[in-house]
């Protein structure tokens, strides 16, 4: 048993301090959601627990579920599914289009819908240009509507009506899986499955790809010399771009790259569904293990929020630097399983969806970074 | 200190696992009792950190004359977090619907343009899982209780990845627990990113491509031996046993020419011996004399091909006719009858990688050959045998899990070994079968087929080429 005790001593991610070595010091203080709701199926209205996706409207939150459409407004909730003309039940992601205010959305196997004015619009392989039904991210800029599909990216412009697909045949896809989307200013972000990260520049018509530089699938050669892994599942522009594969987390500042598992950093798991950035210095990873929050890039400060058992009835936050937990705070947050697929920003608050309900973490008194003495 | 630390954590990490992992090497495990929420349905093998991923030689691996790198992948067991395992059994159920993705109906090839090819291939797939299904039934069906398993069969060759499509519905409307399939390398990776999204269990047995299972998804499986030990075993045999340096390439200008002889060429290029050309061919394609003609010019020791056993035939048929007798290596694909029947009995010294051995006198082996005669009347083959496996194997974790994706799931990620017709399979840490591959040479207008210890003297069993592996992030 004392052997035991001592081993599991040794695992502790703060054992370098025990150890003699210098355990690293807080530059100061991050900032830790302590409060938070939950919300289910049964007791809260939401068409199913299995969440997708999630998409802020200025007050109002989309969620997208296995089993239908969710609308959070002033404390109520509201669904949609095919029953009520939803095309298709399995919503995987959402985005709204700043100039009309219509809500895209894409459908795991069901193509893409425009909620519009009450009404769903239905586009699919056999009366559009989307080039495969099977959709796993929508993003909106400007005027155009992108998907990013099993089979390449379609693109819609809703003002003129017109289609664009990409694949293999006309963009640099090594694989043509596209697993998730995002765009900004001028420029539209594909994370392939197999082919790294694509940008594609809206004004000069142009593609650039970001791939793993040792182009190995077994190892990462180097910490930052590129993507981790060429297997991308999520890519965020939040004034950086943040990759995020099942092999870890990628920073591209435009020059420099940046990798982060969870040998080096508070990243609770390699396996990461989803990146939200939250500026250059910030990023939250919606991971199977929990939500990794990277909250100052300069001094590889980390939050992570986490059942700590099996049994745990409340998560706790483990605030880290580099993969040393300094500090544990137990946080009022009861969500069954921390398998979180995805998340999302509304102000000072942040969405967390998993595979069984959905919770806001209530952002009083949030600050970005660090709070230092003197601050 | 830092190093010294390190390695302090390393042991204890080692020696912890020895202690709470039961890491004996079981058929399946005894302990089918309901596990809800835990994390390590299968604990990390102290042993397979000190290894390289998928037994691959230390001159074989990625940059190891120059580098260690910063971090290795796949050498601990993955891991389902999700909530599935919480989802009650349905109250009743007519049939236990397992589904089948594979090549079955005839279109028109992506890749080509013209007709596809890999029919035959799957429906000689369909014919094993069948079979497998139907003797389950005879025994009783799920648990004995006369509930009948139903394969569910859904085509994949469909256009503008009609795969994805298929497997949707197969999750979403027909309701599968668990789906076996397929050949064709990209339908494989669309299926299993779709499969990770419904959290359904899928059991690949006909996609030799590296690279399927190299993407860390905890709902895959494979029981093919694939292109990684089947390169491997070629080029031990082309490069250390026949001593030879110069090999040039001609493969088929597609996903699997690409993709599978990925390894081979890697192998070579470490060794030293990088290939003297790669040219390829659109699939379909009948004349290679310009590739030939250009490859001969070289003067290679050996012509490696990957692609399908038509081309492969017609392609040795060609060098034969062109003066050119350099040994000819080649894919599982072309070891078929059919090869002898295009290339001729005389085609000349030919060596091909292949997945099991089907000349074994196995009495599982025998017996399933019998019964898939009785039943099809035709003789079985790879994509029969390794399906009948795949099929038995799906069956099994459902008879034991219950009627859930996850603990379905979880059966499968317990097995370490597993005993099918095609022989004694071992799965690495992602669920992968690495068990070594055979090496079939032609004679005499047939192929025989040899394991590795027949042809290099070495001992399968130690084919594991263990090297001491640096700390991570050291």
């Amino acid at each position: 048993m004392k052997t035991c005790f001592i081993m599991l001593l040794f695992l502790t991610p703060g054992f370098l301090s025990l150890a003699g070595e210098e355990a690293p010091v807080l530059a100061g203080e991050p900032y830790v959601y302590k409060e938070w709701e939950t919300f289910y199926q049964q007791e809260d209205g939401l068409p199913n627990d299995h969440i997708f996706a999630l998409k802020v409207d200025g007050d109002r939150l989309w969620v997208g579920t296995e089993g239908g459409l969710a609308l959070y407004e002033d404390g109520k909730w509201k669904s949609w599914t095919e029953e009520d003309g939803l095309p298709f039940n399995v919503v995987s992601s959402i985005a709204v289009s700043e100039k009309t205010g219509d809500v895209w959305l894409a459908m795991f196997g069901g193509g893409v819908a425009r909620f519009s004015g009450g009404r769903f619009d239905h586009y699919h392989q056999l009366n559009s240009g989307l080039v495969n039904d099977v959709v796993y991210g929508i993003t909106v800029l400007g005027d155009e509507v992108w998907a990013a599909t099993t089979a390449g990216v379609s693109s819609y412009n809703f003002v003129t009506g017109e289609w664009e697909i990409f694949t293999e045949k006309n963009a640099p896809m090594e694989e043509i899986w596209c697993y998730n989307i995002d765009s900004a200013g001028h420029k539209v972000y594909v994370a392939v499955w197999g082919g790294g990260i694509l940008e594609w520049d809206v004004e000069k018509r142009y593609w650039d790809a970001h791939h793993d530089p040792d182009r190995e699938m077994e190892i990462d050669l180097y910490r930052d010399d590129g993507l981790i892994h060429i297997i991308t599942t999520s890519v965020s522009m939040s004034e950086v771009m943040w990759a995020s594969t099942y092999f870890g987390l990628s920073r591209y500042d435009g020059r420099h790259w940046r990798g982060y598992t969870r040998q080096d950093s508070g990243l609770i798991s390699d396996f990461i569904n989803f990146a939200d950035g939250r500026g250059a210095d910030s990023c939250y990873l919606s991971t199977d293990l929990g939500l990794a929050a990277l909250v100052d890039y300069n001094t590889n400060t980390w939050v992570t929020y986490k059942r700590d058992s099996e049994d745990a009835k409340n998560w706790t936050a483990h605030i880290m630097i580099d993969n040393n937990i300094i500090r544990s705070v137990p946080v009022h947050l009861t969500l069954p399983n921390h398998f979180i697929i995805c998340s999302e920003f509304q102000g000072n608050d942040v969405w967390i969806g998993t595979g069984h309900g959905l919770a806001r973490g209530i952002g009083k008194g949030f600050y970005d970074g660090l709070k230092r003495k003197t601050d | 200190m830092k190093r010294f630390i390190s390695i302090l954590c390393l042991t204890a990490i080692v020696v912890c696992a020895g202690v709470f992992s039961s890491a004996e090497d079981v058929e399946w495990r005894e302990d089918a009792s309901r596990v809800w929420d835990t994390t390590e349905v299968r604990g990390t093998d102290p042993e397979m950190l000190k290894k390289n991923y998928g037994r691959t030689p230390h001159e074989y691996f990625p940059y190891s004359e120059f580098s260690d790198p910063y971090r290795r992948f796949f050498r601990e067991p993955l891991q389902y977090r999700g909530y599935g395992r919480h989802i009650p059994e349905p109250d009743h159920v007519d049939s236990v619907k397992i589904g089948f993705l594979g090549p079955i109906m005839k279109t028109v090839s992506v890749a080509t343009g013209g007709a596809s090819h890999e029919e035959p291939m799957g429906h000689k797939m369909m014919q094993g899982a069948r079979l497998a299904i139907e003797q389950a039934n005879a025994r009783g069906g799920y648990r004995g209780g006369d509930i009948p398993f139903e394969l569910i069969v859904r085509n994949d060759n469909g256009l503008w990845g009609a795969s994805g499509n298929e497997i949707i519905t197969l999750g979403y409307k027909d309701k599968v627990w668990a789906i076996l399939g397929t050949i064709d390398g990209a339908n494989s990776h669309i299926a299993i990113r779709v499969a990770l999204k419904l959290e359904l269990p899928m059991m690949n047995t006909g996609d030799t491509d590296p690279t399927f299972i190299e993407t860390n998804i905890p709902w895959v499986f494979r029981c093919i031996t694939d292109d990684r030990q089947m390169c491997y075993f070629l080029a031990d045999y082309v490069f250390k046993k026949l001593g030879m340096t110069r090999v040039a390439a001609l493969r088929a200008n597609n996903r699997y020419g690409r993709m599978s002889i990925d390894e081979f060429r890697d192998a070579a290029t470490r060794l030293g011996h990088p290939f003297l050309t790669e040219l390829n061919y659109k699939v379909g394609d009948t004349d290679f004399a310009a590739q030939l003609t250009r490859i001969k010019s070289l003067n290679p020791e050996a012509v490696i091909t990957y692609g399908d056993c038509e081309e492969s035939a017609l392609i040795v048929k060609q060098m034969r006719k062109m003066g050119m007798n350099q040994l000819f290596l080649g894919s599982d694909r072309l070891v078929l009858p059919k090869f002898f029947e295009i290339a001729g009995d005389d085609a000349g010294p030919v060596a091909a990688g292949y997945p099991y051995n089907p000349e074994s006198q196995d009495p599982k082996y025998l017996e399933f050959c019998q019964a898939f005669r009785e039943r099809f009347g035709d003789e079985p083959e790879t994509y029969a045998a390794h399906a009948y496996d795949g099929m038995s194997m799906i069956i099994e974790a459902i008879q034991r899990a219950g009627l859930n994706r996850a603990l379905i799931r979880d059966e499968l990620a317990k097995v370490t070994h597993y005993h099918g017709v095609t022989g004694i399979k071992e799965f690495d840490p992602i669920f992968n079968n690495i068990s070594a591959a055979c090496l079939a040479l032609a004679e005499d207008g047939k192929f025989k087929f040899f394991t590795r210890e027949e042809l290099l003297g070495e001992s399968d069993a130690k084919f594991t080429q263990s090297e001491s592996v640096k700390t991570e992030g050291e």
